[in-house]
């Protein structure tokens, strides 16, 4: 006899390719260290709320040596900046964050090429971090906005560009063959659901989310993404469900569409898996898509080992749950019958 | 319209004003009073964008008539904090990086401030029952909560200010916790989306939209909406000067309709006027004649013979089919010790970012025709658009505008074109906001999709071959299925490596909503099925999930389903992690529930009943909104 409550665990796994299909993804980038110490770094990207400004201004600061306070970003103007193309196919750590870093490092070495004549030393013994340029080995040291002004009093304005390219192709129009991507990430969830079984309602109080992102540049940036994910993810697998009727919609608002709310949260553990990305001068991969996939399928394989049954169906609504239930004690009944 | 005079304090300041009888508090705050932190993401009182205080009390202003407000106290986002400065509430979403695309984040802001006014010593559970009435779609809210918690132990004294500080670099930026440099702006209303930016002179468009899902446009008669005060103008399909045609993939979509009309609330026409009121009036002054067409509404009656066509050019109905076959599958299944199969489904879900598409176009000095929107694909778009209005791709300009959430939802050029359009018709800047019910019946959704699905595995759970079709209702544009077709076929049968397989994957038009680009892209969809089954199969071979998953999961040297060999594959790596951080407790796949020892464990909330969170409940009065 099941108890009104039941409780199970599920897991799934998944994986992901890195950037645009079966295609040859592509991306540009400029950047100049500026005057006061500063960068400026110009793609054509903006923010869709992934934080991808917060990782290129850290990729920034860490291939040029200035803070990511001090780095000017942003610029998704067709007329004015460089070919980002599309904001999507987690390609924006990849393909431009790459770039990014590449732009910045011809920069930097048009600066170190003047700072180390101008200290007399090798430029290979040039360190640049937190704003910061010294001299390895010697004493020598001086900030950032100084080393700025003395590359320009050199007749020398330190600017780069870069572009970065991930070589997919397209697949064999017969078997389907060929190499989509160049990188590719992984993902486990398990997740932990309770059931109640008198009115159907699944809730979802824990997900163990393991997600390889290639080298991590922001980790709470990464949980986020996750988080978001597996909340849509969960939406999905639970409650979402756009219904058309002779194609007239009847879910044309958020009193019809249900969307999880903070109370529909499970406690999310994420657990950052760093398997770099040889191809790439970072070796980060991405996230965003990725940390939806195993979600719904993790919380349905929960819910059958909480109450023995299989939703095939999204999303398991309460209806479907009893239904699934009631279709179950039937069989079961049968089977009984049958002895 | 009679006009009433209004008189009431705002952030502080008193402010008297004659306004519209009908107008509610959001649009005065917004539209007279510029203070655009105030959203409107759903104009219905269901996702609590728009929330300010009138008189200390949190309140939907969007449900509020400006009218009402008289007389009242009101504070918004743009007031909590001296400008430049943050409040304790706005640093800690800093800190714990709890904004995202940030639309909701003003809304946030301000019921997490009405929770620490009211229960400033609120448990976890009493804050995500007072922040329930905020929907957020991005951030899964975890760090949202994070921040209350955090800003509530500051004020409490319980944590020290320093607790708000960003984390120091150590020795690298690489690997650190900077703090996202947009979130103060967001944290505090300031950063303007496309809805929230004004120009001079600027018109206001209203789209008139598609009653039907399939008919023919017999006739479009714009004479009395032309000739109202106000229009500037009102532009149909016959207004596009060059090539008309949009897409992801491939252009099928005009864009207005052109001749017929595919699905319901597809654009037909639109008007530029001077105000939003007025050019929604205009548009339903529009008379559009229609003979209806049978129409399509499943991908099964879709590939019947004889059924309707959507598109000339698809006499079948089919979008896309990618096919995969590698291996021998008689081969495979000859060899298994065990074949299942099985079917699964997958609903239509829709993007739901709290920014309803908005965009503001001009044609500026250089005769360069510009469109500012959260658009996903500035580059695609400006391609696509120079071919649409016939002018070379140094007279198109794009500009992304920061976007309220995309998801793949803002990847299609779905009113950029019209926007383009009355911008060159009228030489004066053009903006349009979505509706919330315009962006659900407009946009495109995820794909819905069915999976037969047949697997041989041998006794020792390794996977012999796979059978793998999905249909998919790609709507009544291609928009993204091609493409989501390709992805949901590559990684099809998971991250497993497989000698046999072939797979089939396909999308049809129908004259439902459209479908397409979605976060996963296809992924998750099939990736559903083969999950399941997976767990199908442990469950008849009396293995533990993780364990059959090991048996076939790719490695260093696998060759992938599209014949590609890896260098690398960390399924191990994650496999293990997510085992080892849940305390799994093996065991083959069965009811397990009820006897399991790592349930309940570190990792999980209590379950949840509705309004049995408050700890101390003030008078009985508590109430969330
Ligand atoms: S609740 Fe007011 S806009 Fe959504
Ligand atoms: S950050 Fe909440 S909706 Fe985007």
């Amino acid at each position: 006899m099941m108890q009104r409550k039941m409780r199970g665990r599920g897991v799934a796994a998944s994986w992901y390719g890195i950037a645009r299909t079966a295609t040859v993804d592509r991306a540009g980038a400029w950047a100049e260290l500026d005057d006061g110490g500063t960068a400026k770094v110009v793609t054509g990207v903006t923010e869709i709320g992934e934080g991808i400004l917060t990782v290129l201004a850290q990729i920034a600061a860490e291939e040029t040596g200035v803070r990511p306070e001090d780095v000017t970003i942003g610029d998704n103007d067709t007329a004015r900046s460089p070919e980002a193309a599309h904001a999507g196919a987690t390609r924006q750590t990849y393909m431009i964050g790459n770039s990014v870093a590449l732009a910045c490092r011809e920069a930097r070495e048009k600066l170190f090429t003047e700072i180390a004549a101008h200290w007399d030393v090798e430029a290979a013994t040039l360190v640049a971090f937190d704003g910061v340029l010294r001299a390895e080995g010697t004493n020598l040291a001086m900030s950032m906005a100084e080393a700025v002004d003395i590359c320009k009093k050199r007749g020398v304005v330190p600017v780069g560009s870069g572009h970065f390219t991930s070589h997919g192709t397209g697949l064999d129009p017969v078997d389907g063959s060929g190499r989509p991507w160049q990188a590719y990430v992984f993902g486990t969830q398990v997740a932990e659901v309770e059931v109640d079984t008198v009115t159907g309602e699944v809730q979802v109080l824990g997900i163990w989310a393991a997600h390889d992102i290639g080298r991590v540049i922001n980790p709470r940036g990464v949980e986020g993404q996750i988080e978001g994910g597996v909340v849509q993810g969960l939406g999905q697998a639970l409650m979402e469900d756009y219904q058309t009727v002779n194609g007239h919609t009847t879910t044309h608002g958020f009193a019809k569409y249900i969307l999880p709310t903070s109370l529909d949260v499970p406690e999310i553990t994420s657990v950052l898996v760093e398997d770099p990305d040889p191809l790439s001068p970072l070796g980060a991969k991405g996230i965003g898509e990725p940390a939806l996939v195993p979600t719904a399928p993790a919380i349905m394989n929960a819910i059958h080992d909480a109450i023995g049954v299989r939703i095939k169906s999204l999303p398991a609504s309460p209806e479907k749950v009893l239904a699934a239930l009631a279709e179950e004690e039937a069989r079961q009944d049968g089977a009984v019958a049958a002895e | 319209m009679p006009e009433i005079d209004l008189s009431l304090q705002v952030n502080g300041r008193k402010v008297t004003r004659r306004a519209d009888p009908g107008q509610r508090l959001l649009d005065f705050l917004r539209d007279e009073l510029n203070l655009t932190g105030t959203k409107e993401g759903c104009g219905a009182g269901e996702c609590g964008t728009c929330s300010v205080f009138v008189d200390g009390k949190l309140v939907k202003s969007c449900l509020m008539p400006a009218a009402k407000a008289d007389g009242a106290v009101i504070e918004t986002v743009e007031g909590l904090a001296k400008p430049g400065t943050l409040e304790v509430i706005q640093r800690a979403f800093h800190k714990t990086g709890a904004s995202q695309c940030g639309y909701c984040i003003p809304g946030m802001v301000m019921a997490a401030t009405s929770v620490l006014r009211e229960a400033p010593e609120a448990s976890l559970d009493e804050i995500k029952e007072r922040m329930g009435g905020n929907i957020c779609r991005c951030t899964g809210y975890s760090k949202i909560i994070e921040a209350v918690e955090l800003a509530r132990d500051v004020v409490s004294g319980k944590a020290t200010p320093a607790a708000l500080e960003e984390d120091g670099p150590g020795e690298s930026y690489i690997g650190t916790n900077v703090r996202r440099l947009d979130a103060p702006s967001k944290v505090t209303g300031r950063l303007k989306y496309a809805g929230d930016m004004v120009m001079p002179d600027m018109l206001h468009m209203a789209v008139l939209r598609s009653p039907h899902a399939h008919a023919e446009i017999l006739s479009i008669d714009t004479s009395e909406a032309e000739a109202m005060e106000g229009v500037a103008c009102v532009i149909t399909s016959e207004d596009v000067p060059g090539t008309d045609g949009f897409g992801v993939f491939v252009h099928d979509q005009p864009i207005m309709a052109r001749g017929k009309v595919r699905h319901v609330g597809e654009a037909v026409a639109a008007v530029a006027a001077e105000t939003e009121t007025l050019a929604r009036l205009a548009a339903r002054k529009i008379k559009v004649e229609y003979r209806e067409l049978p129409g399509l509404f499943s991908p099964e009656d879709a590939l019947k013979d004889g059924a309707p066509v959507i598109h000339d050019y698809a006499p079948d109905n089919l979008v896309k089919h990618i096919p995969i076959r590698k291996g021998d599958v008689d081969k495979g299944f000859a060899e298994a010790d065990l074949i299942i199969e099985d079917e699964f489904s997958t609903q239509q879900v829709e993007h739901a970012y709290l920014e309803p598409e908005a965009g503001l176009a001009y044609v500026d000095a250089d005769d360069v025709v510009t469109v500012i929107s959260p658009s996903q694909n500035i580059t695609h778009h400006r391609h696509m658009l120079s071919e649409i209005i016939a002018k070379p791709i140094n007279k198109v300009r794009f500009i992304m505008s920061p976007v309220g959430g995309g998801f793949g939802g803002k990847e299609d050029m779905i009113y950029q074109g019209m926007l383009a359009l009355a911008a060159m018709k009228t030489f004066r800047p053009v903006r349009l906001v979505f509706t919330r019910e315009e962006s659900i019946i407009a946009s495109a959704k995820r794909h819905p999709s069915k999976v037969r699905y047949r697997m041989g595995l041998k006794s020792d759970g390794r996977i012999t071959a796979i059978k793998f079709e999905m249909l998919s209702d790609g709507g009544a544009y291609g928009m993204s299925s091609e493409g989501v077709m390709r992805k949901a076929a590559i990684l099809s049968c998971g991250p497993y490596e497989v000698d046999n397989i072939q797979v089939d994957t396909r999308a049809v038009y129908t004259n439902n909503t459209p479908s397409g680009a979605f976060r996963t892209f296809g992924g998750m969809q099939a990736q559903f099925a083969t999950e399941s089954m997976v767990d199908i199969a442990a469950e008849r071979l009396g293995l533990d999930p993780f364990e059959i998953r090991r048996r076939n999961m790719m490695r260093a040297g696998s060759l992938t389903h599209t014949q590609q060999r890896l260098d690398s594959a960390s399924i191990d790596r994650v496999l293990e992690a997510a085992e080892r951080a849940s305390n799994w407790e093996a065991g083959a796949v069965g009811m397990r529930g009820p006897e399991r020892g790592d349930l309940n464990g570190p990792g999980t909330r209590a379950p949840c009943t509705l309004g049995a969170r408050f700890e101390r409940p003030a008078g009985g009065k508590e109430k969330v909104a």
